[in-house]
């Protein structure tokens, strides 16, 4: 840690473009996926209002928010879309298959 | 801590430039919604006394709201009894709202002292409302629609703030942390400052910024949520149809209420009828040992016909783990736990957090110019057209906003002599108010506008008190309804001294700061501030 990387592998806040963009669809879409894992598979519910579904709501801000903020850790935009495109497809793909194979 | 430096200085970049788009609004709203946590009193004493001397007897109530039926047939779908009788919003026993919601006139009705029916529109001060819009809205007043979305973008955009600035401290934290240089290097003071500030309020901005995502974007959160996800809720639930029976008089209601639920204090009630469901019946009311979802009430379903409660999930004191847990993240919002005690904490902590955008955004300005001066020392590095057009914006936006809600606040008691349409010129106040302290900004430039701007906010601040004194000793001018009303007074008188504090300050610093800081305005030390030991000592703490 105490070593100085190289130029390349620094982070910086030139390239904010590509990850806060990345941030803010794809991790919004994330976002989204994992308040799905937790009604599909944890106490909490979709549609409707009650308090359960109101919370489930509720929990996109926190995550949204916290994937916002650290979206720029990736190298650069290319990265941040891949990463959080990819989980994307990870935790919408387990949502889809659940539809199929739980029913 | 140790933290990579580039990380560091990336997290640097962005907490400069995301604090920068969104300081001014956040400014708006903390100052507004610090203030709005004394909506009551403030109301309270910006309303006219009510028309009427007392509220029909809760027991002759059923007789008043036969009589308003009887002449206002279309209000048995929807009316509103009021229970709590020292409730400035709603001065009389029965009312209801004609026209779409928004823009409704509002109708009130009692019982007078021969029976018979009075009925008129004159409702409480819109001051108090003003303000709310314009923290909600941080200050931008078009169309709810359009401004919400620009409320969640600098919501969001507050979080990054938050955590991309703890970041850049951690690494010094230890060191940092309880120290405030107070010394020749005013920047560093400023910066020690906001840094302990940001820091120590921290739990409440996290709380603010994510709540007030949720507030901006909940429709669309719902929406996708409901078209991308499987649904799993349950639906609502509806008692039958009751019908043929009568429904049981407000005493009665309260009463049953009183058996269930001891704790919980009724203000008042809604009444609507649902073709399939026959009368329902909402009762707001609070309960002291709990926080409650809306700024002032919770609610409870109550069936009219028996006086059981039917829902409790919003009903304080009476909510399962999971509605608790969902009321608190509106409790925490409006700082409703706890009673006055929380209420001070968060009009401080709210008015900390104004400053804190307040200092950020006037770091910036100097960090800015630091920074391209490197390299070019020998040089003379002056303030960029940027700089400069960002100290007037950031000295107009807030003080044009601290000027015009103590503007609007204190023509409360003086526009009902002239006006019906007090809202319309509430509104026009703060606006006019609020433009002109921008453009004096930018006429006067960052250093002497903030000088004027803060002797203009004092003034406009007084005329608050100005207005209550007026209308003590002034026959036909305003009212003054005492108790806690004289809070906003002496508030005021406060704050019009710390006006008045900061603006000396001001003026002492734009006369001894650094040739190229945009405090700049030139040597000449003014008469009041001759160099004497203490209070050079002073100007050092100064701003």
């Amino acid at each position: 840690m105490s070593k100085r990387l190289p130029k390349a592998q620094q982070l910086s806040s030139s390239n904010w473009v590509g990850k806060a963009s990345a941030g803010a669809i794809a991790g919004y879409f994330l976002a989204i996926a994992i308040c799905g894992i937790f009604s599909r598979f944890g106490p909490l519910e979709v549609g409707g209002f009650s308090a359960q579904a109101q919370i489930n709501m509720w929990l996109v801000a926190p995550l949204w928010a916290v994937i916002l903020s650290f979206c720029f850790m990736f190298r650069n935009g290319v990265r941040a879309w891949a990463w959080l495109g990819g989980a994307n497809v990870v935790l919408w793909g387990i949502l889809l298959l659940s539809r199929f194979v739980i029913g | 801590m140790k933290i990579r430096s580039d990380i560091v200085r990336m997290y640097r970049d962005i907490h400069s430039w995301v604090g920068i788009v969104c300081g001014l609004g956040l400014f708006i709203a903390f100052y507004a919604g610090a203030i709005t946590m004394f909506e009551g009193p403030l109301n309270r004493w910006a309303s006219e006394p009510r028309l009427f001397a007392e509220h029909t007897p809760l027991e002759k109530t059923p007789e008043l709201v036969e009589k308003v039926l009887a002449e206002y047939p279309q209000v048995a779908d929807r009316y509103e009894i009021t229970l709590d009788a020292g409730l400035v919003d709603r001065p009389a026993r029965v009312m209801w709202n004609v026209g779409p919601r928004g823009a409704a006139t509002t109708y009130y009705a009692e019982l007078a002292e021969d029976g018979s029916l009075q009925v008129h529109t004159e409702g409480p001060s819109a001051a108090g409302q003003l303000v709310d819009d314009i923290h909600q809205q941080v200050g931008i007043l078009l169309d709810h629609d359009i401004a919400m979305p620009i409320v969640g973008i600098v919501s969001l955009m507050y979080f990054i703030a938050l955590v991309s600035g703890v970041i850049v401290l951690l690494p010094t934290l230890i060191k940092d942390l309880f120290i405030l240089r107070i010394g020749k290097n005013l920047k560093r003071m400023w910066l020690d400052f906001h840094n302990a500030l940001g820091l120590f309020s921290l739990p409440f901005h996290i709380i603010m910024a994510l709540t007030a995502v949720v507030f901006a974007f909940h429709d669309l959160f719902y929406i996708s949520q409901w078209t991308l996800l499987e649904k799993n809720g349950r639906p609502e639930v509806h008692e039958e149809v009751h019908e043929h029976r009568e429904i049981l008089a407000p005493q009665q209601i309260v009463a049953r209420l009183e058996e269930q639920a001891p704790g919980f204090i009724p203000l008042y009630m809604q009444f609507h009828y649902e073709e399939d469901h026959g009368m329902e019946l909402l009762v707001s009311g609070n309960n002291p040992r709990h926080g409650t979802r809306a700024p002032n009430y919770g609610i409870a379903a109550v069936d009219p016909y028996t006086g059981d409660l039917t829902v409790t999930d919003y009903m304080p004191g009476e909510q399962n783990g999971w509605s608790a847990t969902l009321t608190s993240f509106f409790s925490l919002h409006f700082g409703n736990f706890g009673g006055s005690p929380v209420r001070w904490l968060y009009f401080l902590l709210g008015l900390a957090g104004a400053v804190l955008f307040y200092t950020g955004n006037l770091l910036w300005i100097e960090t800015h110019r630091k920074k391209r001066r490197k390299g070019y020392e020998h040089l003379e590095v002056k303030q960029t057209g940027g700089s400069k057009f960002l100290g007037a914006l950031t000295v107009g936006i807030s003080f044009g906003c601290i000027a015009g809600i103590s503007a609007t606040i204190a023509s409360a008691k003086a526009l009902p002599l002239w006006t019906e349409a007090v809202a319309t010129w509430h509104t026009g106040i703060y606006y006019a108010v609020f433009f002109l302290a921008c453009a004096w900004a930018f006429y006067r430039g960052a250093a002497k506008g903030a000088v004027d701007l803060l002797y203009a906010s004092a003034l406009a601040t007084l005329l608050i008190p100005a207005a209550s004194v007026l209308s003590a000793i002034v026959p036909g001018f305003g009212w003054n309804h005492g108790g806690s009303t004289y809070l906003i007074d002496i508030v005021a008188i406060v704050g019009a001294g710390c006006f008045v504090f900061l603006a000396r300050k001001t003026l002492k610093r734009i006369h001894s700061a650094p040739e190229d800081s945009i405090w700049y305005v030139g040597k000449v030390v003014p008469e009041a501030s001759q160099p004497h030991p203490q209070q050079v000592a002073e100007n050092a703490s100064g701003a």
